[in-house]
């Protein structure tokens, strides 16, 4: 199905970044820039959705396409080489509908709150410029048909996170952070590159779509990879260049995007930008595209059993890690950003579990009450002039009523409290977690109960923010030994009779938009356990709407879980003999005939065994309902229980010494640059250019040139300039060289 | 016109320096040289624009042929022609040209006469290179771009300029010499199995592709490495790289551009042109050489670049690197890998002769290079600031830029190359640099452009004028098409690439299965005969 405006949602903010670039400086009008910029998002705001809902189009809504078909636009063909092709080509189908619907929407938010927030500044025109390429990237990658065109909006966001994190440019801190961000967003890249590479070798496309463009035929690489069989459980797969490998590279990409372990140091740096930006890229969209990525490829991981535990072991592992830094952070930006971490941890860990729907979900709701929290410390901070230190807070609530009200919302969905958006998205990865069937025996538990510590650890720092921020006494002018004036703005408050004050309204309605979506917006993915305990039916839109997205792997998930049961209850849980086993078999040449055969051969048989596909699809079991609800009441105690700790230990006092190991985030940043960055620079400057270059090379280079002046010297006798001597050293040379060829003759001849 | 246009092409220039050098004798106004220079500089891009008329190519598969008799007595031929591969390489040189001699408008200071009519002699040199299809007036014009460049830098160069300027001579001219005597003993071979004296590229690929000549597996390796290491240097490739730096950073800001743009090409050019055409199957044989050269300077030359205090050198490493990238694309031997070398030639040109212009106006205006001694220029040179960004995003390989599409087409070819046993590790090392370049050039950007501005001295430099705006303007523009349409680039250049991969992976003649085993086998049928 093709419509040609489907293309308007990228090129309407690309239009208005230009023209903010080219007249804003001159315009010099505030007025003028947020218009533009707001109009330009609010215009792809409604054509995403007409095209998503089929207003006014020829065609069904994207949303509701039989079969999940997407609605396509096909522009120019971008690169085609021997059997290689590239087209610039968008896809709205349900996945990348309701990305381009939230994307437009709470980026329309957003730009509208960033009007009122950084009035006055003297870039107005530039941030919104950025923040108008922004959209262009993102909506490019969400609604690329093609994984080469997707790589192109996922630099694009990378690059715009570059200029928005280091907006302030005489700020060093902020220089810093940003290029920080972009170099860990390049290593995550070249996985990316190299995934796609792959993917392209595997099935000779790069498309996501079946599709024919002007005749030619083009098939979807994700298809043709799902349609093959499933690649065992080892470590080896990882090696192989198969399809875990394709896998595990693209996940490379994803941690550096989504900021998970290793790549995740930089966005808590990428908060020295202004705070709509850390409101709509880092937090809201850009860091959810790793997330994006992963469940659009469902196809390529649903068939990578190994990599999908990867996947789920670095998610979880980064949701607490994240969580526990989160619980001693005094400014509140980066609270909210290691939660966010933290949070795209939970998303990767439902991935990983197979429960990809359930990942979108919490993408969905985390941009509403994300968005919202910091869009709220936004206001504070505003509020505040400046000042993002909680320490310095304290007492806000009755300064700032609406914003107070609305971060309420945000909290309790952040924190799991029921009703809530968070609650529900959360609470469905939770348990998929715990039921989970393609990963090592009783890991599914193992990683169930790390999410769940996670989720007490969330509500425990979340809790913590907001009473060092709106409750107990105003702390505004406290003096923190030992701290360094390090913001981009010159007046910081230091007059004694300051008073914050609440934001206008251009900033505050937004706020109130997203509680209202943070509150409600779950209400779309109610799972039947629990829409049941109310007498309703399943009411479940969102995970219907998204299931024809999650591709039906027949026989693999059956094929993985077999193997691998085979694996670990005959050797009984010797997983590391079986997996060096499994590497030998992996390991042989990727074009051994003999094994493919023998692999069809297992795909066959479990073949005909009971179709089960790991998104969900259940038939409403009693007995998995009973779980279900079991284990939404406890995650709802631990939430509770959680937020009580955190009230009992923060509201008599706030400032409550935290670990200095927490604080100081586990040393990580200090143990990349000791053991990675400062290796490398030294190894380039002492070893490589000043070693070898200038020594070794050069040396050489040097010793043959005095030779040859020593040389010309005596020539120079003769009265000879440059070229001469150029000359006769071609004579020479060519005379060694065709004696030689002259010897070499004779001796064939001889 | 049609068969006489490269001829133009090839001596409009020198009737450029000849009026120069006229018009300095007789008037003496050196205000005027520039804008004769320009003026025919101009022209020539003009006329070149017509190689881009369809022509239809001749039997030897290329347009606007012509072939003369020269030097009767030894076979020489005055033989050119352009085909895909060169086309695009004229046709930046002729680009790059007016651009090079706008951004000389204030720098020199003395001798402009001798200034402009070098830049000249070395446009007519750079072009014949493209176009020879006869050894011998290859290697004439070879040779004859090192005069003037030589000059370049030794008279109007910086701090080290002598230095620079013999290392650069010494380096190239050992290196051709090789070449020279290869062409020599080509010849003589060439006429001992064929009874037929001639240095024409045509007739003797021809004999070998009809058989007649037939080289020894070794005569074919001596040969072939002549070549190869001529070319290397030029590139220049790991280890033969140190010339490099130092002649980039000495060099006037002219030279610097043309060094980068044009005149390292014709050693990917010649790899491609002769190597690969001439002895395909020493080229297969030695490509893993070539392979693991090209990954050293990659991240080689990244990982140098990042510790550069100086901005020119910086950039300099960094040529090291992208070259790096364009050597290990040909010797994959895959359309792809191949197309994007080609690809990335051009865009190399482009987008590193940029970053030479903007490292010279800047250098124009603080007469330093040194990354320390700025800090904060965005502040009070935003355009500059902006334009740098975008041409160092070019560098880095941003898609929708254009070093992106030939950066993915040499990994996407290298990925699927036969051409050593673990081609997805090679292009995973090769994936490096992509990283490192980021961080090199970010890393300067950040020291350069953000921040406070520290140094008084900076505090009054002024932004970019109108000339200088509008001489850079159509290289960022390029930059923006080459990223997003590349299709009328790699179409015409496509026939071309693919007549050498087939050539080179020995498909030419049994049908075009690219099968490496055979062919061998047909080879050592044929030797045994």
């Amino acid at each position: 199905m093709e419509n040609n405006f489907l293309s308007l949602i990228i090129f309407a903010p690309l239009f208005g970044a230009i023209i903010n670039w080219l007249f804003g400086k001159k315009a010099n009008n505030e007025v003028f820039s947020a218009t533009v910029a707001c109009a330009s998002v609010g215009v792809s705001c409604v054509v995403a959705f007409m095209i998503a809902f089929g207003l006014g189009t020829p065609h069904a809504g994207a949303l509701f396409m039989p079969e999940g078909k997407p609605v396509l636009d096909h522009l120019w063909t971008w690169i085609e080489v021997g059997n290689f092709r590239a087209d610039f080509g968008l896809a709205m189908d349900r996945l990348s509908g309701i990305y381009a619907l939230f994307v437009t929407f709470v980026g329309l938010l957003i730009h509208i709150f960033a009007a009122g927030y950084m009035h006055g500044d003297k870039g107005y025109y530039r941030f919104f410029a950025y923040m108008n390429l922004f959209m262009f990237s993102m909506l490019t990658l969400v609604l690329a048909d093609n994984l080469l065109l997707m790589f192109v909006g996922w630099e694009g966001v990378g690059l715009c996170s570059y200029l928005l994190i280091g907006y302030y440019l005489k700020w060093d801190t902020a220089r810093r952070a940003a290029k920080k961000a972009f170099v860990m967003n390049r290593i995550g890249d070249w996985g990316v590159i190299m995934g796609i590479l792959l993917v392209f070798t595997l099935t000779g496309s790069i498309s996501f779509f079946d599709k024919v463009i002007d005749g030619v035929k083009i098939e979807s690489a994700l298809r043709i990879i799902s349609e093959m069989p499933a690649e065992p459980f080892t470590v080896g797969a990882i090696f192989a260049g198969g399809i875990t490998s394709a896998a595990v590279l693209l996940f490379i990409g994803a941690t550096g995007k989504s900021a998970q372990i290793p790549l995740f140091t930089w966005l808590p740096d990428a908060m020295a930008g202004p705070t709509p930006v850390s409101a709509l890229i880092h937090a809201a969209t850009m860091v959810t595209a790793g997330v994006y990525m992963v469940v659009r490829c469902n196809g390529i991981y649903q068939n990578a059993p190994t990599a999908m535990f990867i996947v789920a072991l670095i998610g979880c592992a980064t949701a607490i890690f994240a969580a526990t830094i989160g619980l001693a952070q005094n400014d509140i930006k980066k609270v909210l950003a290691y939660s966010t971490v933290s949070q795209l941890g939970y998303m990767f860990l439902a991935c990983g579990v197979g429960a990809f729907i359930a990942a979108i979900f919490h993408v969905m709701t985390h941009a509403f009450f994300k968005a919202l929290l910091f869009l709220g410390s936004g206001s504070v901070i505003h509020g505040m002039h400046h000042e993002q230190d909680m320490r310095r807070m304290g007492g806000l609530k009755k300064y700032m009523p609406v914003t107070f009200a609305t971060m309420v919302t945000g909290w309790l969905a952040i924190a799991g409290v029921p009703i809530f958006a968070g609650f529900f998205s959360k609470d469905e990865i939770l348990y998929k977690t715990f039921i989970a069937s393609n990963l090592p025996a009783n890991w599914n538990y193992v990683l169930w109960g790390i999410g769940l510590v996670t989720a007490v650890l969330t509500a425990v720092y979340m809790t913590r923010m907001m009473v060092m921020t709106f409750w107990g006494q105003e702390r505004f002018n406290l003096e923190i030994p030992g701290e360094e004036h390090d913001s981009p703005f010159e007046e910081h408050h230091e007059s004694h009779d300051f008073k914050p004050h609440e934001s206008p309204a251009v900033m505050t309605i937004p706020l109130i938009v997203l509680a209202i979506l943070s509150t409600f917006g779950g209400l779309v993915g109610v799972p039947y356990a629990l829409s049941s305990l109310v007498g309703l039916k399943d009411i479940n839109v969102f995970e219907h709407t998204l299931e024809p997205v999650i591709v039906k792997v027949k026989a693999s998930e059956k094929h993985a879980a077999n193997y691998h049961s085979a694996v670990i209850h005959h050797e009984s849980g010797s997983l590391v003999e079986n997996t060096s086993e499994g590497f030998q078999k992996v390991a042989e040449p990727r074009n051994d005939e003999h094994g493919k055969l023998e692999t069809k051969i297992e795909t066959t048989e479990f073949g005909k065994a009971e179709t089960h596909s790991a998104t969900g699809h259940h038939g409403h079991s009693p007995e998995e309902i009973k779980t279900e609800r079991l284990l939404a009441l406890t995650s709802v105690i631990l939430a509770v229980f959680g937020i009580g700790i955190g009230w009992v230990l923060f509201q008599k006092e706030p400032l409550r010494k935290m670990p200095k190991v927490l604080e100081k985030k586990w040393y990580v940043d200090e143990i990349y640059n000791g053991f990675i960055v400062d290796p490398i620079t030294n190894l380039s400057r002492k070893v490589l250019w000043q070693g070898f270059d200038l020594g070794f090379v050069d040396g050489i280079v040097n010793g043959a040139g005095n030779f040859v002046v020593a040389l010309g010297a005596v020539v120079r006798r003769i009265q000879v300039g440059f070229v001469r001597s150029y000359a006769a050293f071609i004579l020479l040379g060519a005379l060694i060289v065709i004696g030689y060829f002259i010897y070499y003759g004779l001796k064939l001849i001889g | 016109m049609k068969e006489n246009l490269l001829t133009i092409l090839i001596l409009l220039p020198v009737v450029g320096a000849i009026a120069l050098l006229g018009h300095h004798l007789f008037w003496k106004r050196e205000s005027h040289l520039k804008w004769i220079s320009l003026g025919f500089v101009s022209l020539e891009f003009l006329v070149s624009l017509l190689l881009l008329s369809d022509a239809k190519p001749s039997a030897n598969g290329f347009y606007f042929e012509k072939n003369l008799r020269w030097i009767e007595a030894i076979g020489a031929n005055y033989h050119i022609g352009v085909d895909g591969l060169s086309l695009w390489l004229v046709l930046l040189t002729t680009f790059i040209m007016p651009i090079t001699i706008v951004s000389t408008w204030h720098a020199i200071e003395k001798r402009h006469a001798a200034f402009y009519v070098f830049l000249l002699l070395l446009e007519s040199a750079m072009i014949g290179t493209f176009v020879s299809l006869d050894l011998l007036l290859f290697y004439l014009f070879f040779e004859a771009s090192l005069v003037p460049m030589f000059f370049l830098i030794g008279v109007w160069g910086s701090d080290n300029r002598i230095y620079s300027a013999v290392k650069f001579f010494i380096y190239t001219a050992l290196g051709s010499l090789l070449m020279l005597a290869a062409i020599l003993a080509l010849y003589f071979i060439h006429a001992d199995a064929t009874g037929i004296r001639t240095f024409d590229y045509v007739t003797i690929l021809n004999s070998m592709r009809l058989g007649n000549l037939v080289l020894t597996a070794q005569t074919g390796a001596l040969l072939f490495w002549a070549f190869a290491i001529a070319f290397s240097i030029k590139v220049p490739l790991f280890p033969v790289h140190t010339w490099l730096p130092d002649a980039h950073t000495d060099a006037p800001t002219a030279g610097s551009v043309i060094l980068a743009a044009i005149l390292l090409k014709m050693g990917t050019y010649g790899l491609m042109r002769f190597n690969f055409m001439l002895f395909p199957e020493a080229s297969r044989e030695y490509a893993y050489v070539f392979i693991i050269l090209a990954l050293i300077g990659i991240t080689y030359g990244a990982l140098v670049a990042m510790v550069q205090p100086d901005m020119k050198r910086l950039v300099a490493y960094s040529s090291v690197a992208h070259m790096g990238f364009v050597v290990l694309g040909m010797f994959s031997f895959t359309e792809q890998g191949m197309q994007g070398a080609l690809y990335q030639m051009l865009n190399h040109g482009v987008s590193t002769g940029a970053l030479f212009l903007l490292v010279g106006f800047i250098y124009e205006r603080r007469h330093t290079r040194l990354i320390s001694e700025f800090g904060g220029l965005a502040n009070v040179m935003p355009v500059y600031a902006t334009i740098f960004v975008i041409t160092a995003m070019s560098s880095i390989g941003l898609p929708f830029l254009n070093g992106f599409v030939g950066e993915f087409l040499i990994m996407l070819g290298m990925w699927q190359s036969a051409a050593v046993a673990h081609p997805w590790i090679t292009t995973m090392i090769a994936g490096t640099g992509v990283i490192f370049a980021a961080v090199y050039l970010l890393w300067m950007i950040q020291r350069v452009f953000f921040g406070k501005v520290t140094n008084p001295e900076n505090e009054k430099l002024l932004d970019l004028n109108w000339r200088e705006v509008g001489l850079i303007a159509p290289l960022v523009f390029l930059m923006v098409f080459m990223g997003v349409y590349p299709s009328p680039f790699l179409n015409r250049s496509k026939e071309a690439v693919v007549s050498i991969q087939q050539r080179v992976i020995g498909g030419e003649k049994g049908g075009a299965i690219a099968d490496f085993i055979k062919s061998e086998e047909v080879i050592s049928q044929l030797e045994n005969r």
